[in-house]
């Protein structure tokens, strides 16, 4: 597996907690969970796991997530047959084989990071 | 949001009757290998991964024996939902100290806007409080007995 592969997987990894957090985070949620039952005392767990993550992504791809994230919500989208789940713009099928050599590959319309999942 | 509804998220190949696993961290894995091989859901390591964090937040198993390891993550495409069970019961960290026997994984997308897998969630939580309703899906043999007893009870 190449560099620029792990990079985007951990990407995606940081995106998936990123979102546990503000889910963690949200008094709303917060309620439904506990209304459930459920306890959630972990939230400096969670912190530190995000630290360790963004520890091993690249500094410069790590400020595109985040700028990313700041401007469209999401910073990294799935495709979903051939299709950018952010804009709903048609992907190019050579962006697949792209990915496969080890890219990460943004969308030509909205910019976002790409995931095959 | 009717049972009707969420039944179309499970299915046979997604029905644990018996899981091998012995404590928290190999359930967690035999789940996500269970899922992976009975669903579209593709990435184990990025399941696994999301799923662990979560139980970090804090442990999703109830004093009723069940627990619900759930979670959105950009491997997942659509609500999925797995249910497995475990006689002899695990450790799962609930706030008793009981064992787990019964576990409904729940995955969504992270483009689930209306957190639906949360009302999922709900609706299951709910129909398990009743002890009857956790006894007899301890004695199903088959995947259609566990929804009928889910219909039946919620």
């Amino acid at each position: 597996m190449t560099k620029a592969t792990d990079q985007g997987r951990a990407l995606v990894a940081l995106q998936d907690l990123d979102e546990q957090i503000r889910d963690a985070e949200s008094a709303a949620t917060r309620a439904k969970y506990e209304e459930m039952g459920f306890q959630l005392p972990g939230l400096d767990q969670l912190h530190e796991a995000q630290e360790k993550l963004e520890d091993a992504i690249d500094t410069k791809l790590l400020t595109r997530y985040r700028l990313l994230a700041d401007r469209a919500g999401r910073a990294v989208v799935p495709v979903v047959e051939g299709t950018c789940t952010g804009c709903f713009t048609n992907v190019p099928t050579s962006f697949t084989s792209s990915v496969y050599e080890g890219q990460i590959m943004n969308c030509e319309s909205c910019g976002r990071i790409l995931f095959w999942p | 949001m009717t049972f009707d509804e969420l039944v179309q998220y499970m299915s046979p190949e997604l029905f644990v009757p018996n899981l091998e696993a012995r404590e928290k961290s190999a359930v967690l894995e035999e789940l996500t290998t269970a899922v992976v091989e009975g669903s579209k859901v593709k990435d184990h390591a990025l399941i696994l991964e999301m799923l662990r964090n979560r139980e970090q937040l804090g442990s999703t198993a109830l004093e009723t024996g069940v627990a619900f390891p759930h979670g959105r993550s950009l491997a997942v495409t659509r609500l999925t939902i797995l249910v497995a069970r475990s006689s002899d019961g695990v450790d799962f960290d609930s706030e008793d100290g009981k064992p787990t026997h019964l576990f409904f994984l729940l995955l969504a997308p992270p483009h689930d806007t209306g957190n639906f897998y949360l009302q999922a969630l709900g609706k299951i939580a709910e129909a398990i409080r009743r002890k009857d309703v956790r006894t007899s899906l301890m004695k199903a043999v088959e995947f259609d007995e566990v929804v009928q007893i889910l219909q039946e009870a919620s």
